[in-house]
């Protein structure tokens, strides 16, 4: 049916032509260094931003307080016993002076609390770190007023955190998955990204071919289905060579995070961890962070990479069958549009389904064919969805996969040779009953 | 070498080749005639085995159209274009290999070819930085780098400049004098006459004409005049029964049509002008070609009004 010798011959053009561009290069390059900068710069805006300290001055009647807190933070904390509350208040309005509080009897009891009168510049940070400061202050002052023991102080200090883990059908516990919800998210639309990003490289190829006239010089050389599928799959060979190189790159990068973390934050890394201790370090960074980095499981990686060859596959086919019916990129947006609605489509779902992934909705979307790509790596994700459900996905993906290639293939070898128009979807559909 | 059987190919309601025959013999320059949309690209491309027929068949060298019948054709398409991001060099030797030539093959072939056409400095560039009239030699080379037995043209002068399609002309002439079969689509009367030593004629699908194109000719016996001639031509005008083709204020080729001689148009010449030349000759391909395909469109029209 197909001459394998042409095949591979057609298929080393697409996919060398195209792996050698230096479009193609920079893109694959770029990108891990693009999730890197996801991923550092909000660390390094957490770790880097109290960087200007403010200084707030302590009005305080009890006497105290405000020694504890400049002991935390001599730059930060600052009294003048001298001044008025009313000099304090236009150092404050005149920028010398960034707040005050007013620390007397009450707030030591807890019948008030206390309030910081600042300039309204310096955003939550500045005010947590006060409010921790100010806490920390009259806690150990309480304290040390009922004489309380060391042991005492030892389980106040104690912080228990909860973690979780999930029982599963085989019985086995597995580190809780909650933090995936987002790996999930991410992860469709990576898919619907590349649908269309590689889709559209297969229809640009097909556009390009036709428009240069190049072919029909082809097609009296090779079947046109031996041309359609080098190009699907050197273009997928093109895809599954970059998405290999990010996966590394991104085990390479969250590898080396480690040491990387602990340069960017050693000096609270040390401070809270106190040792050497590589792991406690990294506990306490991601204790820090406003997200979690949550394990990927190997299940997941092959999922995502064959619902994407899948998906790919299906696209790929309907897209070369748009291209061979166009003249050029921009125009008959009717057709284009008629192979993204089903690429778009589920992207309105991600929300629903993510949030509840075992749910009759989720499951009848991750059925359907050309919403499988998208919809079942998410659901996979976030819960463990079971094999036959994940297996009957596949099968219904390839039955369309050979169903769509077929149809491809017949618009594609009438599409490809008529010159001056773009045709619409009827022709389209006239096309495939020609012998 | 190619024999194309009764064949007939539809797309939905429209009939672009009808129950078409004819045979192209080894080592013969044949000629595709027809007016634009007659069906001699569709039936070409059936050849080629790029479109298949829903009748008949077509035998090349005895077998079946196939993939192994495409590796003895070399095919310049009407619609001509490569790859314009592609290298040159790298360009031809993907093309020929298509054809089921080896890498060390086609590199043999396309350095003869490349340097008969002063072409070998290019092809470390790209196809998009030539100019038209370089890329024109580069697509003959595609076409013809992997030895055709036989090569197939599809209006093969139209888009070139003089120089390379004088240089299309020798290396057709050349390939048919190493015993290659040449079959060429065209509308251009003069080309044919020069080269071509069958022809078939095309018109809405249908072949009107096929033979030899010298039997063609004498079938059609004598019935043109031409003359030269000093003074006033407007003579020629006030002729009855005739058709006037070629005509220049110094020389006409007459028609001759029924109940007129050509000793009557020679005797109404000299009436009016100082006679030159006079010669009694075989028609023209372009007037065969006008007559034949404007009666065959008069035998339709009238057919429908019986109808």
């Amino acid at each position: 049916m197909i001459d394998f010798n042409k095949f591979s011959i057609i298929f080393k053009r697409e996919y060398l032509t195209r792996v050698t561009s230096k479009a193609y290069i920079l893109t694959t390059l770029l990108a891990p260094l693009l999730f890197l900068s996801f991923f550092l710069i909000p660390i390094a805006v957490t770790l880097l931003s109290p960087d200007t300290e403010r200084v707030v001055a302590i009005v305080d009647e009890t006497g105290v307080i405000a020694p504890r807190m400049i002991e935390i933070n001599p730059e930060q904390f600052i009294v003048y016993p001298e001044l008025s509350l009313e000099e304090i208040r236009d150092m404050v309005t005149t920028g010398a002076l960034n707040g005050y509080i007013i620390i007397d009897q009450d707030v030591l009891e807890g019948n008030r609390t206390p309030e910081l009168i600042y300039g309204g510049t310096g955003g939550m940070g500045f005010v947590s770190d006060v409010r921790s400061a100010i806490r920390t202050s009259i806690r150990d002052e309480k304290l040390d007023r009922a004489e309380v023991t060391e042991e005492i102080r030892g389980i106040m200090a104690e912080r228990i955190s909860l973690s979780t883990r999930v029982l599963t059908e085989t019985g086995e516990e597995e580190q809780d998955t909650s933090a995936l919800f987002i790996v999930g998210i991410v992860l469709g639309m990576i898919m619907y990204t590349s649908m269309f990003v590689y889709g559209g490289i297969v229809m640009r190829g097909v556009i390009e071919e036709k428009t240069s006239r190049i072919v029909e010089v082809i097609i009296s050389s090779v079947r046109p289905f031996e041309l359609l599928m080098g190009k699907v799959m050197g273009v997928g060979a093109l895809a599954v060579t970059q998405f290999t190189f990010w996966i590394l790159a991104i085990a390479g990068i969250s590898a080396a995070s480690t040491p990387l973390l602990l340069y960017f934050f050693g000096s609270r890394v040390s401070e809270a961890a106190g040792s050497g201790d590589t792991q406690a370090a990294m506990a306490t960074i991601e204790s820090e962070l406003p997200f979690t980095i949550p394990d990927i499981g190997m299940g997941l990686v092959f999922g995502f990479i064959l619902f994407f060859i899948l998906g790919y596959l299906m696209y790929s086919a309907l897209f070369a069958a748009v291209g061979s019916a166009l003249e050029s990129e921009t125009e008959n947006q009717q057709l284009t549009m008629v192979v993204s609605l089903p690429i778009i489509i589920p992207i309105f779902f991600l929300s629903p389904v993510s949030t509840d992934p075992d749910s009759t909705l989720a499951f009848v979307l991750s059925m359907i064919p050309l919403f499988s790509p998208i919809i079942m790596p998410v659901r996979m994700a976030i819960m463990n969805v079971p094999l036959w459900e994940v297996a009957l996905a596949v099968v219904l993906m390839t039955a369309t996969f050979i169903a769509l290639i077929w149809l491809s293939a017949r618009i594609y070898r009438v599409g490809i040779l008529m010159y001056g128009k773009s045709a619409s979807l009827r022709e389209l559909s006239r096309w495939v009953r020609y012998s | 070498m190619i024999e194309v059987r009764d064949i007939t190919k539809r797309y939905g309601s429209f009939t672009a080749v009808e129950n078409v025959s004819f045979n192209v013999e080894k080592g013969r320059i044949f000629g595709v005639l027809g007016p634009n949309g007659a069906g001699k690209t569709t039936t070409i491309r059936m050849i080629n085995y790029i479109t298949v027929p829903d009748q008949g068949e077509v035998i090349i060298n005895g077998n079946p159209a196939g993939p192994q019948s495409q590796k003895l054709i070399g095919y310049l398409p009407e619609e001509r274009g490569l790859y314009k991001k592609m290298k040159v060099g790298e360009q031809l030797i993907y093309l020929a290999r298509l054809k089921g030539m080896s890498d060390y093959d086609a590199r043999k072939s396309l350095k003869y070819w490349l340097d008969r056409f002063n072409a070998s400095d290019w092809t470390k560039k790209k196809l998009g930085e030539l100019s038209k009239g370089q890329q024109q030699k580069i697509q003959f080379i595609s076409t013809i780098a992997h030895d055709p037995e036989i090569c197939i043209f599809d209006e093969p002068f139209s888009g070139l400049d003089p120089i390379n399609s004088e240089l299309l002309r020798e290396v057709i002439i050349e390939l048919n004098q190493k015993g290659k079969t040449i079959l060429f689509a065209t509308h251009r009367m003069e080309q044919v006459e020069q080269m071509c030593d069958d022809i078939c004629l095309f018109n809405e699908g249908k072949i009107l004409l096929t033979g030899p194109l010298s039997d063609i000719k004498r079938s059609l016996g004598k019935n043109t005049v031409k003359i030269e001639f000093t003074g006033d031509g407007s003579f020629i005008d006030n002729l009855e029964n005739v058709r006037v083709n070629n005509r220049s204020s110094n020389f006409a080729e007459i028609r001759l049509l029924e109940g007129v001689t050509e000793q009557q148009i020679l005797r109404e010449a000299i009436k009016h002008v100082d006679l030159t030349h006079f010669e009694f000759v075989q028609p023209s391909l372009n007037e065969i070609f006008i007559t034949t395909v404007n009666d065959a469109s008069a035998r339709k029209k009238l057919q429908e009004t019986i109808a």
